[in-house]
């Protein structure tokens, strides 16, 4: 993440390629900086705060894959906008399903509109309101208050609103990470539990 | 004759309860049903079979304050039993007694639905999946309830249990793609993909199972798809029951 130049966005989103080093935003006044166990709590806390600005999210020490790079969540009015991975270079859902596993540090800060301008402008970057919180917070409630807050037209009919979902599952190394911690979880589990004669007896 | 199958999910919120019921009311209708809410610190099942008022519940049973038979009632076509909500009744029942209350039940029916804890955080939460012959994992199509569910699909096999299915519940439009993912990565089928339904909610308030508030919505249709899919295996009932006397005493949580 670069500051921002001050130029106005160029073109319509449509037409306007994802700049090759990501979102630029400016510094912004941080207005907090926390560790939360789950993403609802940061989504809730900008929606809450009807927030223009962005929030960087750092993936927590437990992390593996994504201990390196920040993602970038940026918010109209309490509303995701746009999600971006420094570490994948992903943007759009995809970016989302980069960041999933917690507990994030975050930091949250607000800034004028004219410096998101240039973000939000491309398309690929930009996320359907209530799917951070549908999808990766699996937060319905939540998701249907942003989507009630969002304005009319980012808001689709009957769009299931699943590429965050489908990058998830796309991604195999974090997918077998997530299998191979569960296992590992439950011998070291069936040993604390003495329950190690079930584990053994079918292995 | 029996098979007992755990219906689990990780994570809450899934529908893992509506899940059980509709799946039993759907498998009842050729088998010989017995749910029950083994899910004894949360209980859930009570009030979606409209067993609010229930005299004597599963906690009296592990409190040895009642005989199982007690606690297991005749509704919608399957025999039922439900926990009760008391939580002070809960840390003092004698979990050691839900193998026994398993165990004889199992004598009794044909397939055994195990409405499991939304975790694995504790033996006790676990147990259920431990001891089944099979699970049923409920999933959403949420990044949190897939991951949760991959989860219960390890422990599963890490225990021998086969994975009898996932189920996708709560979807919004088609999640198509979503599924033919997302089974690549679980052992058992896909069993189906249940719609977001305003039905579901409204027969949770009215107290009764999905089947029997709206047999004929959408969702409805779908869960005897699922259940269609179960294939039920019953074995002999003195496997189960010698799984569930022969298990290590679980901790209260």
């Amino acid at each position: 993440m670069t500051d921002a130049d001050g130029d106005p966005p160029a073109g319509g989103a449509a037409e306007r390629p994802p700049p090759p080093d990501g979102p630029r935003l400016p510094r912004g006044d941080l207005l907090r900086s926390r560790v939360v166990p789950v993403p609802g709590d940061l989504l809730e806390d900008a929606l809450d705060r009807r927030l223009t600005g962005y929030a960087t999210v750092v993936a927590g020490d437990a992390l593996l894959l994504d201990g390196q790079g920040r993602g970038l969540l940026t918010f109209e009015d309490g509303v995701p906008v746009v999600a971006y991975h420094e570490r994948t270079g992903r943007g759009g859902e995809a970016a989302l399903a980069d960041l999933t596993r917690g507990p994030w540090r975050v930091e949250l800060s607000a800034c004028d509109p004219a410096g998101l301008a240039h973000a939000h402008a491309v398309e690929a970057w930009r996320v359907p309101p209530g799917v951070p919180a549908e999808r990766v917070a699996a937060a319905p409630d939540l998701a249907e208050r942003t989507r009630r807050r969002a304005p009319d037209g980012r808001i689709g009919d009957d769009d299931p609103d699943l590429g965050a979902v489908e990058a998830f599952l796309e991604d195999t190394d974090r997918i077998e990470q997530v299998r191979a911690e569960a296992r590992a979880e439950a011998e070291r589990r069936a040993r604390e539990w003495g329950l190690e004669k079930q584990f053994v007896d079918h292995h | 004759m029996v098979e007992a199958v755990a219906v689990a999910s990780g994570k809450g919120g899934t529908g893992k309860t509506t899940t059980t019921l509709a799946l039993g009311m759907a498998l009842a209708e050729e088998h010989d049903v017995t749910v029950v809410d083994a899910d004894t610190g949360m209980a859930n099942l009570l009030f979606h079979a409209g067993l609010g008022d229930a005299d004597t519940t599963l906690h009296d049973v592990l409190l040895d304050a009642a005989p199982v038979e007690a606690a297991t009632y005749d509704r919608f076509g399957m025999r039922v039993v439900p926990c009760g909500t008391s939580l002070a009744a809960f840390e003092a029942a004698d979990p050691d007694r839900l193998r026994e209350v398993v165990a004889t039940l199992a004598h009794d029916t044909d397939v055994l639905l195990l409405d499991s804890p939304a975790t694995l955080g504790s033996k006790s939460a676990v147990l259920p999946v431990v001891l089944a012959d099979r699970t049923v994992v409920v999933l959403e199509p949420t990044i949190p309830a897939l991951s949760d569910g991959l989860k219960v699909g390890e422990y599963a096999t890490a225990y021998g249990t086969d994975v009898a299915g996932v189920l996708f519940n709560k979807v919004r439009g088609d999640a198509g793609r979503v599924v033919e993912k997302a089974g690549r990565y679980f052992d058992g089928p896909t069993l189906g993909q249940v719609p977001s339904s305003e039905a579901a909610r409204a027969a949770r308030r009215a107290g009764e199972p999905l089947l029997a508030h709206a047999p004929d919505s959408e969702a409805a249709r779908a869960f005897r798809d699922a259940a269609g899919r179960l294939d039920p295996k019953p074995g002999a009932p003195e496997r189960v029951a010698d799984r569930f006397r022969s298990a290590v005493i679980p901790d209260p949580p």
